[in-house]
């Protein structure tokens, strides 16, 4: 089809759409909605998936730990690992630690216990860890009060603690100031250097931690970790660091492969990957939901079409009769539907895109319109204009003019 | 201009077979006038579809300016009547969403015709009508002897070989019908070929020669 052609149509159709607006409008209405619904439960889809995933980010970036014993569940974050016997040695760690820059940036080990805490008459139940000052950076879980304990403490196996806000809060009336004062920890003493930032995760706000040293040699007595945080150096290395790690550990252990492991990896890659994957297929079907009503829109526009071809006959054989071929007749009616639905589809996305800003701002629930799905959108119009007024538009060149000449 | 040799037009009726034409042969020459008369049922309106190209012959051969039509796709049909012929109908058949001036307008966009081009054509046509002054009124703003007036612009749009007037008066009184018979004669004397599809004899009376059908035949 020609440009001028394509022009001449859309002129028809245009007049054609004036002709009966009202009638335009009801019929763009399907579309509208289909559209309208569909943009805005994607972004409301795309808005929970990011704010999950953000989440998960919270844990700490690029983060994969070795936890002892055999794999349990996909968890990355397994908070009651204290009655599993701790495998991952000393040897490991350095091993680990080893690694090349462009690989490996913080190394963390840790081991838990659940622990009795007092302080002065008050009691509370938390989770003791040991670990050392890398922990922070691994894990983004910082002090915001006070310091965290140092590498010195670690070498001089000193009895400091860091203590989540839960644990401040359980022991302590608000405002007193916990640095420098002494709890007990399983009836050890223990001087707070710090308090360390809400987290939002009980298992993080409700643990005390200590050097691994001191852990060792007073609460559990055993050398070996629980488990060994690792901050990738970048996204792209985590799996083949994976790979190195599952590599070397098993030749340590004297193992031959990773069924009979009594240690695994567990790589925020694959959480990541799981948790979009979830809320992918809910936004998949959010929007194929949305898309039904897309396609009753369109059966509303081949419903009214098919009206207009039989109202029309007359003029369908006049135009005929002055020279129309089929295909004018075809693009007459295709244009028509065609212009129908896109006008309901660009105010359906105008809808989509303000209802979704209007969630957001008044109800405080994320949404994210994403380009493609505005593209998506209005690619989507046009198909539903082609596909449901081509029939009609079929019909309609198919009319015999004499017939159509003498309808009445 | 127009050879029809042993035309036959065939229907199928349920079961039964109508022999709408019976073997017609008809030559009309260039700027010749030439009226069609019959009875209703004798065959007028197929013989004038044929000859406008809206239908094909069962049997026989059609020349229209020297081009075997009988046996054209439809869209190739569709340009030879955007090109070769002119519709005059006897209820106008004007569209009524379009002024006077799209509506001549109308077979030249389907000619592939420039918007400017158009329009200036389609105001040519409705000056040499006598309705410079009425081109942007609608149909239904227009009398019945305006509309026809309108029409026989629209047909004179691609400028045709053969204007086709189907009962062309028949709904107009009998004074304004007069007076389209008269424009339509002389656009015949200078130079359009005009073929008249009637039943009332006086107007018939009014062409060079008189075809009569009957029952599918030339009488």
């Amino acid at each position: 089809m020609g440009r001028r052609s394509l022009w001449e149509s859309m002129r028809m159709s245009g007049r054609s759409i004036a002709g009966s607006p009202v009638r335009a409008a009801l019929t763009a209405l399907g579309v509208m909605i289909g559209v309208a619904s569909v943009i805005s439960l994607v972004a409301l889809g795309r808005g929970a998936q990011e704010e999950v995933a953000g989440g998960l980010q919270q844990l700490g970036s690029n983060l994969l730990i070795v936890y002892s014993g055999a794999p349990r569940g996909t968890a990355l974050v397994r908070t009651n690992i204290s009655n599993i016997r701790p495998t991952l040695t000393e040897t490991d760690l350095e091993t680990i630690r080893g690694f090349p820059a462009d690989m490996v940036t913080y190394v963390a080990p840790a081991s838990t216990a659940n622990a009795q805490l007092k302080y002065e008459n008050r009691n509370t139940v938390s989770t003791v860890i040991g670990t050392t000052p890398e922990y922070t950076e691994v894990r983004n879980f910082r002090p915001a009060y006070g310091e965290f304990f140092s590498q010195s403490d670690v070498d001089s196996r000193s009895s400091v603690a860091a203590i989540g806000m839960q644990v401040y809060r359980d022991l302590f009336a608000p405002g007193t100031d916990p640095v420098g004062q002494r709890m007990r920890v399983n009836g050890i003493s223990f001087r707070i250097v710090g308090v360390m930032e809400e987290k939002g995760d009980a298992a993080q706000d409700n643990s005390v931690l200590i050097p691994i040293t001191t852990y060792q040699r007073r609460i559990s007595g055993d050398s070996n970790y629980a488990m060994i945080a690792i901050q990738a150096a970048s996204p792209d290395v985590m799996r083949p660091l994976q790979a190195t790690i599952e590599e070397h550990l098993l030749r340590l252990h004297r193992l031959p492969s990773m069924e009979s492991a009594d240690f695994y990896v567990a790589n925020q890659l694959d959480l990541l990957a799981t948790v979009e994957g979830v809320a992918g297929t809910f936004t998949l079907m959010l929007a194929s939901i949305a898309a039904i009503s897309l396609v009753v829109g369109g059966v509303g526009i081949m419903n009214i079409m098919l009206v207009s071809v039989t109202e029309r006959t007359r003029e369908i054989g006049v135009r005929m009769a002055l020279g129309a071929r089929r295909r004018d007749i075809i693009s007459q009616f295709l244009t028509e539907a065609v212009l129908i639905a896109l006008g309901g589809g660009l105010i359906g996305i105008a809808i989509g895109v303000g209802g979704s800003w209007a969630v957001t701002e008044f109800a405080r629930i994320a949404s994210h319109i994403t380009p493609i799905s505005i593209v998506a959108a209005f690619g989507f119009s046009i198909l539903v204009g082609l596909f449901f007024g081509g029939y009609p538009a079929w019909r309609a060149s198919r009319l015999d003019p004499i017939e159509a000449l003498r309808y009445e | 201009m127009i050879t029809m040799t042993d035309v036959s037009k065939e229907y199928r009726m349920g079961a039964e077979t109508v022999h709408a034409l019976a073997g017609v042969s008809l030559q009309i020459d260039s700027g010749d006038f030439v009226s069609i008369m019959g009875p209703s049922g004798s065959g007028k309106s197929t013989l004038m579809n044929i000859i406008g190209c809206l239908d094909t012959p069962t049997r026989g051969s059609y020349r229209l300016a020297d081009e075997p039509v009988e046996r054209l796709s439809p869209d190739r049909l569709a340009e030879v009547r955007n090109s070769a012929i002119g519709f005059v109908f006897q209820t106008f058949n004007l569209l009524p969403r379009l002024n006077a001036l799209e509506n001549v307008e109308l077979p030249l966009v389907y000619a592939g015709i420039s918007s400017g081009e158009r329009r200036a054509t389609a105001r040519e046509l409705l000056d040499r009508v006598g309705l410079s002054d009425r081109v942007r009124h609608r149909p239904n703003e227009l009398s019945g002897g305006q509309r026809q007036r309108v029409a026989i612009a629209r047909a004179l749009a691609t400028k045709p070989r053969v204007l086709l007037a189907d009962e062309p008066t028949g709904a107009l009184d009998t004074r304004t019908g007069s007076e389209i018979m008269d424009l339509l004669e002389e656009l015949n004397h200078d130079g359009t070929t005009l073929v008249l599809v009637t039943h009332e004899p006086e107007l018939a009376e009014r062409a060079r020669r008189v075809i009569r059908l009957l029952d599918g035949r030339v009488a």
